[in-house]
């Protein structure tokens, strides 16, 4: 079970805004600071382990830096619940292994209480909030879930 | 079984293994790459130990820092050229430009091929009648070592082009027009095939500025019907005409079809901070600018040199505006040169730097300031994306882009 504070982000959230292109590194220390350094400064020093982001349509779109993917797991986030996301960060995150999972009811994100509390069963598919409201998400599929089974993307390659 | 769209096709003769209902495990016909996201995964793919697939079918170029700019910079640069150079690929371009002009001028980029990149904009081969779709370094160590990579099949949007494309619009003012259409997702997931039935025929070059934006629409392969333009170019660029054009069938099942006609389109701005934040030059109020920036793979190319440089001739860039011109690659860069197009933009109080990213994604030189209002050829005009968090940026054909630049604004003209 992953679980922590919710951080309710809207639509259409890029790349660029969740870590920008100059904090671009092969030092995983500068990849971590970047995360949403330029839209809240202080976000990387209030999150902690297991926080989950929560937000609307197109999540992740542009850049396929993988910078952003890395500085997320970088800073603990647990999981991230949106309404749907951009292909190539849902690809990405789901190789690394940080679960990706959209809402069965997309009208279900107005439930989700920005800076409140809440636990995610991945396997499941449920977000359940502290004071008890358990959202129904839409199930991994069998593909997605053989990927997190082998550790990520990188577990599926032919054994040598 | 319905018909079958471009994509449905190219993907099923590429299938090598059907995981379930929509999932496929695909061979790929190329993979392109570049310094930033290449040397991300250089060590993970060292530590393990693996080979190339097919060296003969990787392009690799260093192209966001080209020549690097900062140490830490110089120092991902040799790491991504020791990674091509030990692994012995053969088409390591170094210095030539944006990988993905670099890509759609490399005999590798044909219709009916499927290509990844570890690029959002690989999107771009496209515009030749490609699969190509961008994925991130996990992805793409994952396709090196195999040759294959595991794809949804997307369902396809068809887009047909129509009318005749005024003097003063290019493919930029297209793909712009497509994104206030559908939004920054309208195309999520799918595969655009983009079907130019207009009358003149849409060149070669405004194609590519449109199959490259397809992934600001969310899409994940923006694909050209391949006809008499993209046999052309192929055939001036291979010596030899490219065997086996992928077309969709006749009852071809489409999620649906938009149609857009070309004659009454005006130019087109993307306002920050969306690409889909787009609305007619004209309806515009007046925007007074500091930087112009003619770059990056969404343009830049020869016919957009040509056009900007008919724009500025006999003219000056405002004193007020630095206005900034780097070729998508060292080709277009000496065909330009060639035809007196760099000459006529210099005169005019350009300036030119070496066919790179540039400013594009906010690293190189050429940045923008806290204060800085830039119109720009590139594709994204996402908050910070070429700067500062404060500077802003709009998006418009280069035609538009030169033309602000000798006003020292963009918009509220009468
Ligand atoms: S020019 Fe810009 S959009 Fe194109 S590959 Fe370079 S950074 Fe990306």
């Amino acid at each position: 079970m992953i679980s922590g504070v919710a951080w309710v982000f809207g639509d259409d959230l890029n790349t660029d805004v969740i870590h920008p292109p100059e904090y671009f590194s092969l030092d995983p220390e500068r990849v971590r600071q970047g995360l949403f350094a330029k839209y809240d400064s202080t976000m990387v020093s209030r999150l902690r382990k297991g926080d989950v982001l929560v937000a609307g349509r197109n999540f992740g779109c542009g850049s396929s830096r993988e910078t952003s993917i890395r500085s997320l797991l970088l800073n603990g986030v647990g999981a991230v619940i949106a309404v749907d996301f951009a292909r190539i960060f849902f690809r990405s995150a789901t190789n690394n292994g940080l679960p990706c999972l959209t809402f069965a009811d997309p009208a279900d994100l107005a439930r989700v209480p920005n800076g409140g509390r809440v636990s995610v069963l991945p396997d499941q598919g449920l977000l359940s909030t502290i004071d008890g409201r358990h959202i129904p998400l839409e199930p991994p599929g069998r593909f997605v879930r053989r990927i997190w089974a082998a550790g990520g993307l990188l577990g599926l390659l032919p054994a040598r | 079984m319905s018909g079958r769209t471009i994509s449905d096709k190219i993907i099923d003769a590429h299938t090598v293994e059907g995981a379930d209902e929509v999932h496929r495990l695909v061979r790929v016909d190329a993979v392109l790459g570049h310094d930033a996201t290449i040397a991300l995964l250089a060590d993970e793919f060292d530590v393990r130990g693996l080979e190339i697939w097919d060296p003969d079918r990787v392009i690799l170029t260093n192209d966001h820092f080209s020549p690097p700019s900062t140490v830490e910079r110089a120092d991902i640069s040799n790491r991504f050229l020791r990674f091509a150079r030990t692994r012995k690929i053969t088409n390591l371009l170094v210095d030539r430009g944006i990988c993905h002009q670099l890509l759609v001028e490399h005999p590798l980029c044909v219709p009916g091929a499927l290509i990844v990149g570890a690029d959002s904009h690989t999107v771009m081969g496209g515009g030749l009648g490609a699969c190509a779709t961008g994925m991130g370094s996990t992805d793409v160590l994952f396709t090196l070592a195999t040759g294959t990579t595991w794809l949804r099949v997307p369902p396809t949007i068809r887009v047909v082009f129509e009318g005749t494309l005024p003097d003063d619009c290019s493919g930029r003012d297209i793909v712009l027009e497509l994104l206030r259409r559908f939004g920054e997702s309208g195309a999520r997931y799918r595969s655009l095939e983009l079907v130019d039935e207009s009358t003149g025929r849409i060149c070669q070059d405004d194609r590519f500025a449109i199959a490259n934006m397809a992934v600001e629409i969310g899409a994940k392969f923006g694909v050209f019907r391949p006809d008499e333009v993209t046999v052309e170019y192929c055939r001036r660029r291979d010596g030899v005409t490219p065997a086996g054009l992928v077309e969709s069938d006749m009852d071809a099942a489409y999620e649906r079809t938009v149609r857009m006609d070309l004659t009454g389109l005006t130019p087109r701005v993307a306002k920050p901070w969306s690409p889909a934040n787009v609305v007619a030059l004209k309806d515009l109020e007046r925007v007074e600018l500091s930087v112009a920036f003619l770059g990056s793979c969404s343009s830049a190319r020869l016919s957009d040199l040509a056009a900007a440089a008919e724009v500025l001739r006999g003219k000056r860039v405002h004193p007020d505006v630095r206005f900034v011109v780097i070729p998508a690659s060292m080709p277009q860069f000496q065909e330009a040169l060639r035809a007196g197009h760099i000459a006529t933009l210099m005169d005019a109080g350009a300036i030119i730097n070496h066919p790179s990213c540039g400013p594009c994604g906010g690293i190189d030189k050429g940045v923008l300031g806290a204060d800085d209002v830039c119109v720009s050829t590139s594709n994204r005009n996402f908050r910070g994306r070429m700067g500062h968090w404060d500077s802003r940026t709009y998006l418009a054909s280069a035609r538009s882009v030169a033309r602000a630049a000798t006003l020292g604004y963009l918009g509220g003209e009468e």
